[in-house]
């Protein structure tokens, strides 16, 4: 134990605990990932058949998996699209000082506080067909309107991204609030100076000052909706007939649902793979800032 | 109905033993099947005192905790039963709940961990095969050839998904058929009824074939008058359930002998072509709502019928649904092959007591399900209002309490129905099947797909399923499930 | 212009209060949905504020054998059996989060010590840790739940923990190390001059300038392991229940989702996320970009 440098052993615990709990299971995946295991087939895990590369041929035909990227970085383009410009708008709202500036923060960042188990929770009363959302409309439109969104096809995907983008927007907001404070005044101040147009200045001064703040809010908000789970599980289960299927949600299905364990793992391994690459080459605007 | 034929086929148990070994010679070595019932004292009656008793007798000098793995919101059914156990048997019993939809999973996830976490569990019927593959339920045929009492399975309506593959491996507990809700004021209109008798030649009564309620259907739906045909489910979850029985009463098993799809063939798709067609008579919520706001449409009183279970009728036969008391009650709907009607009720749901592999105290658990599932202690369990259990024993039928709750009328056609049901698809992957089922049929009625182009879809990817499981081992339990369908639909099915 | 930078300010305000409006209301909706008598839950046209407001739904939560003498007494109010109280999930929600919090904080601040003052592993060794936090958690379910059968791990406490500690650890590290980072090394070096240890001069004169930082940093971690889902769900089978499960618990045959109860439930278990994360709140961004955007 002595012979490790003081430094090093630091590090260890943490390092062994992501080992133990990281590390571990993927290289358990890569073996499952390669055999058809199913825990119904009453083997166990280590005695399941070698199957090759096939669990990876089937993923390629497997139209439910292929949709549920597809769907997953509709989410997840959609979804920061909106935050960024909702939250945008919002901190030019909250450039100057005013009286209760400080309580209207509180109250718009609170979603962002609400467990999302119990937000999504609170969406499914929303969007319920005697929901709130339903009576609105009705009032508005003056017909009768009781539409279980949450059972089409198409339309369960609009309550489940906008439980997201109700909960993540505060902090795309305290993101982008934040780097609008600490922009250089002078700069602003010399474009108002020279009577550019307020809507001039934001484009022009603002926004490129504001470059790298949005790209580390849109790499952080993009790596964590990818992971989209809790909003769909409580919403729809990736129901009907795996229509709001998200990754996380399909792997969920066919790991604990379906059972398919081997062929999940498959999925994961490609995941995990996909994810990593893609993150190393994001997480640059992180790089720099650290 | 069926029940003659049961009854006159010799016992039910005795004739599913003798399926069991036909079907499983090959495979399963039928020893404690054939092997003669031990001397039991126990009879229907006093089933619950013995097992109690034997169970005392196992745990004397031991403290032993039994632990229930149970859907959240079935303690009302469990606990005063399980209270009653623990008074007679010094057992006691701890309960784990696990929200409803995955019960399944977390049982098949201890077969994988192995850590004795729980000695009983009731997953839904559907799920056994599952379970049974995966190792993790005891094979209960040495209990019950020693404490069974004489003519236990025969009392309980539905015990199909009890077996698999020959062996016995829960009891039922919950009585899930499927049945049909009238508006009887409709049905009862003599003006309407002239109307209708004009138009198709016979009158309005509870209908007998789907064909028949298509056309009451069809008769009663005028959504400029606030009157609607049906509350049928046409959510994508639901959709599958009620084409299993249109499709069935059309005369064909889902699989051949040999495990091809039947379900794509001429019957099936003109099944669900008339089902389809029907979607155009439902009010407009069928195509969105969910169980829930299934009920409380129906309750409204402004449709012709609705299809649910003994769940539904609890919802109906209350204060909060304004139809009560004006239902009228039927199986569902049959078809007419070579001549003769035949009718297909349907078993889809329903809980299940099973004991787990990894218990230290398989036998005890045991005991406790036998107690449990009794004439006299299910009744207390299905007493509960607020609870899932629905009856599913003859002694349930006679209960002052369970009659307030559903109303003779409603009894009367839910014994029958539970006495003739066709089981679900109970093979290994039965969610696989069955989702894509679903998806293919929701396809087919949101019009996406014709319903040819649905069910060779459908039949595609289920060769391709039945490939994966293992074609060997399905056609054990096929051929085995085949031969307990109820006998008066199994003689009649191609 | 004066006229019409007022008009301007009032637009803005109203924008303001719409905006609060909308991030308001979902919650304003569990809240009041937590007071409704069960057969208010999913009425048409739904109720928005309730007239008969019943603490029922609380009662069920927290003390079922009340809530079941209160229904038998009162006609109409909502009876249900559940197993136990939500006590059960507060403890075990409790016991995972604060163990969970502790390793990993622990775990944390000596790793990041370790990077910014040893540069250990060198520039881009952190980002390892960063990775950890990118891999989908479900990616690593399926593996987790084989691993957690050998080790006999499933359905246990400590299973969950080590499993929130790990995929905490990267947040720990980086906000840690960000706060480190503040303090400069020449600090340390002069108590070194006095003759004391390096790791020592680190906890007698960094730390306790870096405490309120790494104090938030654990409200920050808490605030994650608390509301954590799908690990919750994988990983046990009903001997373990956190708060984040046991809403799911709630539904009845009769009465399908259990509406009331499980906004009882959400609207308790969330408090604590609420009122921590307002104590952190000039860290929360700090926290959420792992320490790259400080305030």
């Amino acid at each position: 134990m002595n012979r490790i440098p003081f430094n090093i052993r630091l590090v260890l615990p943490a390092q062994l605990t992501i080992m133990a709990i990281v590390v571990v299971p993927t290289v358990i995946l890569l073996w499952l990932a390669h055999t058809d295991w199913q825990p119904t087939q009453n083997i166990p895990w280590f005695d399941a058949e070698f199957y090759w590369f096939w669990n990876f041929y089937d993923l390629w035909y497997d139209e439910r998996f292929i949709n549920s990227v597809f769907r997953t970085l509709f989410v997840v383009a959609t979804c920061i699209a909106v935050e960024l410009f909702l939250a945008l708008g919002l901190a030019l709202l909250f450039l100057d000082e005013w009286p209760w500036r400080k309580v209207a923060v509180s109250i718009i960042i609170l979603p962002m506080m609400i467990i999302p188990v119990d937000a999504a929770n609170a969406f499914f009363m929303l969007f319920n067909e005697r929901g709130p959302i339903n009576h609105l409309i009705t009032v508005i439109t003056g017909e009768v309107f009781e539409f279980s969104w949450l059972s089409h096809p198409t339309w369960a995907m609009v309550p489940i991204m906008l439980a997201e983008i109700w909960q993540w927007t505060p902090l795309m907001f305290l993101l982008v609030l934040t780097g609008l404070m600490n922009l250089p005044e002078n700069q602003i101040r010399a474009a108002v100076g020279l009577g550019a147009s307020p809507a001039r200045i934001f484009f022009r001064v603002m926004l490129p000052l504001l470059v790298p703040v949005i790209s580390i809010a849109v790499v952080i908000r993009a790596i964590e909706t990818f992971k989209i789970f809790d909003p769909v599980y409580i919403l729809t289960r990736g129901q009907p007939g795996g229509a709001t299927e998200t990754i996380s949600m399909y792997m969920y299905n066919g790991a604990f649902v379906y059972f398919r364990m081997g062929y999940i793992a498959a999925a994961a391994l490609l995941v995990l793979f996909v994810v990593v690459s893609v993150c190393l080459v994001l997480a640059k605007p992180l790089r720099k800032h650290g | 109905m069926s029940k003659k034929s049961i009854v006159t086929d010799r016992s039910r148990r005795k004739f599913m033993q003798s399926a069991a070994v036909g079907a499983t010679a090959a495979v399963i070595a039928p020893s404690f099947i054939m092997s003669p019932r031990m001397a039991n004292a126990a009879t229907l009656g006093n089933v619950h005192i013995e097992a109690a008793k034997k169970a005392k007798e196992l745990a004397t000098g031991r403290n032993i905790t039994l632990k229930v793995l149970q859907p959240s919101g079935s303690l009302g059914n469990v606990k005063p039963v399980a209270d009653q156990f623990t008074a007679l048997t010094g057992v006691a019993v701890e309960y784990l709940e696990v929200p409803l939809g995955e019960i399944t999973q977390k049982i098949l996830l201890e077969a994988v961990a192995k850590s004795g976490a729980f000695d009983l569990a009731l997953p839904a019927t559907f799920g056994m095969p599952d379970l049974v593959e995966s190792g993790i339920l005891v094979n209960l045929d040495q209990y019950a050839s020693k404490y069974e009492p004489e003519g236990f399975q025969d009392d309980a309506l539905f015990s199909t998904g009890d077996y698999y593959k020959g062996s016995l491996y829960g009891y039922q507990t919950d009585g899930d058929t499927y049945v049909m809700f009238y508006n009887k004021d409709w049905l009862e209109n003599s003006d309407e009824n002239k109307k209708f008798a004009d138009k198709n030649g016979y009158e309005l009564k509870v209908p007998d074939t789907w064909e028949e309620l298509d056309a009451m259907m069809a008769h009663f739906h005028r959504p400029d008058k606030g009157m609607y045909g049906g509350a049928l489910f046409r959510t994508q979850y639901f959709l599958a359930w009620e084409w299993w029985v249109r499709f069935h009463a059309k005369g064909f098993f889902p699989l051949d002998d040999n495990l091809n799809p039947q379900i794509n063939n001429a019957a099936g798709v003109e099944a669900l072509e008339e089902m389809v067609a029907a979607s155009k008579h439902l009010y407009p919520g069928a195509r969105t709502n969910g169980l829930f706001e299934n009920f409380e449409a129906f309750g409204a009183g402004d449709k012709f019928c609705n299809i649910g279970w003994g769940g539904t009728q609890k919802f109906l036969n209350s204060d909060k649904s304004s139809i009560k008391g004006r239902m009228a009650f039927g199986p569902t709907p049959g078809g007419i092959v070579d001549g003769k009607l035949l009718r297909t009720p349907y078993f889809n749901w329903g809980w299940n007591y099973v004991v787990s592999s990894v218990s230290a105290e398989p036998e005890i658990a045991y005991l406790l399900t036998l107690y449990a599932c009794s004439p006299a202690m299910s009744t207390v369990a299905v007493r509960d209002p607020d609870g899932y259990f629905d009856p599913f024993r003859g002694a349930h039928y006679e209960d002052d309490a369970i009659i307030k709750t559903y109303s003779p009328e409603f009894l009367e056609v839910h014994k029958a129905s539970m006495e003739g049901s066709i089981p679900d698809l109970y093979l290994k992957g039965q969610g696989e099947y069955f989702d894509e089922l679903r998806t293919n049929l929701g396809a087919a009625d949101a019009e996406t797909k014709t319903a040819k182009q649905a069910l060779d879809d459908t039949a595609k990817s289920w060769e391709r399923i039945t490939r994966r499981m293992g074609k060997r081992s399905q056609g054990v339990q096929w051929s085995f499930l085949k031969s307990i369908y109820p006998s008066s639909i199994r003689n009649r099915l191609k | 212009m004066r006229e019409q930078k007022t008009w301007q300010t009032v637009l803005k305000r109203t924008a303001v209060i719409v905006a609060a409006v909308f991030a308001f209301f979902p919650i304003y909706w569990l809240i009041s949905t937590s007071f409704k008598p069960f057969d208010e839950w999913a009425n048409w046209p739904p109720i928005w504020l309730t007239d008969n407001p019943t603490l029922q739904n609380y009662r069920i939560v927290f003390f079922p054998d009340l809530a079941r003498e209160f229904a038998a007494q009162q006609e109409g109010s909502l009876d249900y059996k559940v197993s136990g109280s939500a006590w059960n999930a507060f403890k075990g929600s409790a016991i995972v989060s604060v163990a969970a919090t502790i390793i990993s904080v622990a775990f944390g601040t000596l790793a990041a010590y370790s990077i910014v003052r040893f540069k250990t592993g060198g520039k881009n060794y952190p980002f390892q840790f960063l990775t950890v936090r990118m891999v989908p958690p479900i990616a690593v379910v399926v593996p987790m739940v084989v691993l957690f059968s050998i080790l006999k791990l499933s359905d246990t406490y400590f299973g969950l923990i080590l499993a929130y500690s790990a995929f905490t650890l990267p947040f720990s590290i980086w906000m840690i190390r960000s706060f480190i980072d503040d303090v400069p090394a020449e600090l340390e070096g002069a108590a070194m001059i006095h003759g004391m240890g390096q790791f020592r001069a680190f906890l007698t004169v960094t730390l306790p300038l870096v405490k309120g930082g790494i104090l938030s940093t654990a409200l920050f971690i808490f605030i994650l392991n608390w509301s954590e889902f799908l690990f919750a769900l994988v990983l046990t089978a009903g001997n373990v229940v956190t708060v984040t499960l046991q809403v799911a618990n709630y539904v009845s045959a009769s009465s399908g989702k259990l509406y009331g109860v499980q906004a009882a439930m959400g609207t308790i278990s969330t408090i604590p996320v609420i009122v921590f994360g307002y104590m952190i709140q000039r860290h929360i961004v700090r926290g959420l970009t792992f320490g790259a955007i400080k305030r």
